[in-house]
């Protein structure tokens, strides 16, 4: 780990951490070591104000920071380059307005989904998502990372969901975008640039959210197929017939056997809504297939599994026409894997793999018009094969200049051009 | 602002272009000095490129001779954000308006900037799809104008706007280079500058091609009209609905003024002593769809509803919905001229808001008609006036700008779905902080697009532009506005 002999002398920078911030807000630093790197510092704020002065100061003197609150998703993005304050956000755990008639709620960014889930079920509400691995995922984890799961692509996801934020910025500033309005084009959409950007812009704060009414009723239910071709083609029959879905999975014999079920080719469907409309998708479904009541626990077995950060974890975005290839290559590689077809979405699960064949699943997706992003693997691995899906790293760069010039946040998490 | 000589400009974007598509003669260039606003301006020269590299060679060109790019679809804007405010090159879009692919299978429909918004809808509807966003103006905008300003719609309340349905862009940047941000894939990971040039009124990028997302259409479908005393019931009714679990796609609200305008004309069946009406659409599974038909009537009847009706047949639905449609041409019939306001409240703030608008538009002396999309908390004010009159443009902008801060001081927005454009730029400060404002000046110069891309546009300030807001406005109407 860490401090070896070419890591900077800190002193100065250090002192004026502490000299800044309250006492009470510093923790034991080594609490929060990410990989093979120990942070020097950790301070757990709970106050905004507080955020933005440390960013300064670390700013000021060149000490790169690594905001977290849950800890799920340290495997993803490419391994960190420096780790010197960890920034502690759980005291940001606030419900700051949440009326709901208006169906919007905003909420600080430190707060576990599971908190605002309780908050919001007390009034028939929800927020629609289920990243990985579990409610545990702080609300600005979900938007920093902007993961889902079975739900994508039936309801919105963060990106859609996402009102308006306050972030905090490395000069100090505290900036907010949009508003806590749910139709707004005043100004530039900021809180999209923030929402999947691992930290590479800010630190957010809080974020306004759309809500939407709790369904009365779900129901999970699974057919077997003998084939995965024939799981896809079920799964597409149940997409096109346009019924009250709220996810529609192909399982691999492999998972399909984890959460359950026989081992075998698996369409896992969710039903949410009335219980008038789910009792009619029920038996519009019996129409093509034949199923039985599914596992209702196997959503949660597949989120936990996407969001293990021990493992090696792909995600494959794969257009719908390319689900049954996909998975069955992840699978052919040695993964389990399991496809989400309204999200075109394959996610491959493998105690460890090789880059050469994370790289030729890359080639495959890119083919079939989609990406692939790793979203967990050893260090070694994601130094070799670059984790991130599309994007441009000229412009990436270009905005990170202009928002964190010095690269104090999550270094190294974007490999991009213009790095000073 | 040309520095070079206009005639080397014109000579080089001819000879990238053809003779043919660069218009520069005085007489032709009239014809684009304004969209479906207010300020007026002309071009230096308008150039109608027919492919990608047609655009990045327009933009090289004005890059090299320092003038500005304004792009330009069918100039059905209402912010001015079509307006080439300093001059220079207006890329007008409407040649590449092919539709490239559309594709059932992985419901995606990838189509040039030109396309008009409904031939979309219409291209893919016999494959069971539809693309979503459906602004009042699709007969005539264009896709790349509802991706500059995030367009919305009725239907804004369940499928969102423009932006949930913009998969991948092609875009040419302030530099001439060509990118391609998002993916076939929906919601790809990573930084989203997509999303971020989604809405951002040509000020970022010009786009050239666009992956949309296309949906099904829902197996049921029903309209409601519930008639109601007074605004105030009607914005009640949109809570009890929201209350009792349902989201409907459509909740669209006339207020009295309106319906009195519009009935005598088209004969939609609004009762013309009616204080307002609800026009209400809920989709889905049939089963689901008449609960939830039933849940919206009961709310409207709980908040005071006199009379509810309910269509299921397209051309009971189609008649229903007609009345909405014609709103605002009906307005133009019934009035010299009218200022369409875009103002956007929380949905709970609604009755208190609507009071005071009708409150300042009497004190001011307007005739104000309402008709918006209420389910979004979306207000359309349209302010008539006779521009004839003594200092009325003039009064009818102060009354403008009265009811956008009543907007702001509900906790809203100054605009939901027409953008800032030039009409706007000055009441951003009423809603952001200078920290606030300067991050997204940051993101104009991280795209280098400060002085190059529709400049004077959206964020307040910039070189060269004009400062004051009522200087910069005086409406003029304008048949056909669109809301």
């Amino acid at each position: 780990m860490t401090a070896g002999p070419d890591r900077p002398d800190a002193t100065a920078g250090l002192a004026a951490l502490r000299r800044t911030l309250p006492a009470d807000t510093e923790r034991a630093a080594h609490a929060y070591a990410i990989e093979d790197l120990e942070p020097r510092i950790a301070f757990a704020p709970d106050d905004r104000a507080e955020v933005a002065v440390l960013l300064r100061t670390a700013a000021e003197h060149a000490l790169t920071v690594v905001p977290q609150a849950s800890r799920t998703a340290l495997a993803l993005g490419a391994p960190l380059e420096a780790y010197d304050v960890a920034l502690d956000l759980r005291g940001l755990h606030r419900t700051m307005e949440y009326v709901p008639d208006d169906l919007t709620v905003t909420v600080e960014a430190g707060k576990p989904l599971r908190d605002l889930q309780q908050e919001l079920a007390e009034h028939g509400q929800y927020l629609s998502v289920d990243p990985p691995p579990d409610d545990q995922v702080s609300v600005g984890g979900l938007l920093a990372t902007a993961r889902g799961g079975a739900w994508r692509g039936h309801l919105p996801s963060a990106r859609d969901l996402v009102l308006g934020i306050e972030v905090a910025q490395p000069s100090g500033a505290l900036v907010k975008s949009g508003g806590r309005v749910v139709k707004n084009v005043t100004g530039y959409d900021l809180h999209r640039l923030h929402t999947g950007a691992l930290g590479a812009f800010g630190v957010i704060l809080d974020a306004t959210f759309k809500v939407a009414p709790l369904p009365v009723a779900t129901r999970t239910l699974a057919a077997a197929a003998t084939s995965i071709s024939e799981a896809a083609s079920v799964a597409r029959r149940a997409w096109d017939a346009s019924l009250s879905t709220r996810a529609i999975t192909i399982l691999a014999p492999e998972p399909a056997g984890h959460v359950g079920l026989p081992s075998a080719p698996t369409v896992l469907v969710e039903l949410a809504g009335s219980e008038a409309a789910v009792d009619r998708s029920t038996r519009d479904l019996a129409a093509f297939a034949s199923w039985s009541d599914g596992p209702a626990q196997g959503w949660a077995y597949l989120r936990r599994l996407h969001g293990d950060q021990a493992g090696t974890v792909l995600r494959i975005g794969a257009p719908p026409s390319s689900i049954a290839t996909m998975l069955e290559a992840a699978r052919a590689a040695g993964a389990l894997a399991w496809g989400h077809l309204a999200a075109g979405c394959v996610i491959a699960y493998a105690d460890g793999m090789e880059a050469h064949a994370i790289t030729a699943l890359r080639q495959a997706a890119e083919r079939a018009r989609g990406y692939l992003q790793v979203e967990a693997a050893p260090v070694p691995i994601r130094r070799q094969v670059a984790p991130g899906g599309p994007g441009d790293p000229a412009l990436v760069a270009a905005l990170r200049d202009q928002f964190d010039p010095s690269r104090i946040l999550n270094r190294g998490r974007w490999p991009e051009e213009g790095r000073p | 602002m040309a520095t070079g000589s206009p005639g080397t400009l014109v000579r080089d974007l001819q000879g990238a272009l053809g003779a043919a598509h660069v218009l520069h003669l005085p007489e032709d260039l009239i014809v684009y000095e304004y969209d479906a606003t207010i300020e007026r301006a002309l071009p230096d020269v308008v150039v109608f490129p027919a492919t990608t590299a047609e655009v990045a060679a327009c933009v090289r060109i004005a890059l090299d001779h320092d003038v500005p790019v304004v792009p330009r679809g069918s100039g059905t804007g209402l912010s001015g954000g079509a307006v080439p405010v300093r001059g220079g090159v207006l890329v007008v879009l409407t040649r590449m308006n092919r539709i490239l692919e559309v594709d059932a299978t992985d419901r995606v429909a990838v189509v040039q900037p030109g396309v008009i918004n409904l031939a979309l809808q219409e291209a893919a509807a016999p494959l069971g799809l539809t693309y979503a966003p459906d602004p009042s103006s699709q007969r005539v905008c264009t896709i790349g104008g509802n991706i500059a300003n995030n367009s919305g719609g009725p239907h804004t309340l369940a499928h969102g706007s423009t932006v949930n349905h913009v998969l991948a862009l092609e875009v040419v940047l302030p530099d001439a280079r060509v990118v391609r941000l998002g993916s076939r894939v929906p919601d790809a990971p990573g930084v989203d500058l997509r999303g971020l040039l989604v809405g951002s009124e040509g000020t970022l990028g010009i786009v050239t091609e666009a992956t949309l997302r296309l949906v099904r259409q829902q197996p049921a479908v029903r309209t409601l009209l519930a008639i109601f005393e007074s605004v105030e019931d009607a914005s009640n009714a949109v809570s009890e609905t929201i209350r009792r679990g349902v989201i409907p796609v459509a909740m669209e609200m006339l207020d009295q003024e309106i319906i009195r305008i519009v009935e005598p004309r088209i004969r939609a069946g609004y009762p013309m002593d009616a204080g307002a009406a609800l026009l209400i659409e809920v989709e889905g599974v049939a089963e689901g769809v008449a609960l939830d038909a039933a849940v919206v009537e009961a709310a409207c009847h709980a908040a005071g509803a006199r009379e509810v009706r309910s269509a299921e047949e397209a051309s009971e639905r189609e008649r229903l919905w007609e009345g909405r449609k014609a709103a605002i041409g009906a307005i133009g019939a019934a009035a010299p001229a009218f200022y369409l306001l875009d103002g956007v409240v929380p949905r709970t703030k609604l009755p208190e808001v609507m009071a005071q608008v009708m409150e300042l538009s009497r004190a001011a002396g307007f005739r104000c008609a309402n008709v918006f999309h209420a389910g979004d908390g979306n207000l359309h004010p349209n302010i008539m006036f006779d521009p004839a009159e003594p200092r009325a443009t003039e009064r009818v902008l102060e009354l403008g700008e009265a009811i956008m801060r009543v907007c702001v001081d509900a906790g809203g927005a100054i605009t939901g779905e027409h953008g800032v454009g030039l009409e706007k730029r000055s009441y951003m400060e009423w809603v952001f902080t200078p920290a606030d404002l300067a991050a997204q000046h940051a993101v104009r110069d991280a795209f280098g697009s400060t002085d190059r891309f529709n400049p004077c546009k959206v964020l307040p300030g910039g070189h060269g532009c004009a400062s004051g807001h009522m200087k910069e406005i005086s409406p003029h109407l304008v048949e056909g506005a669109y809301v």
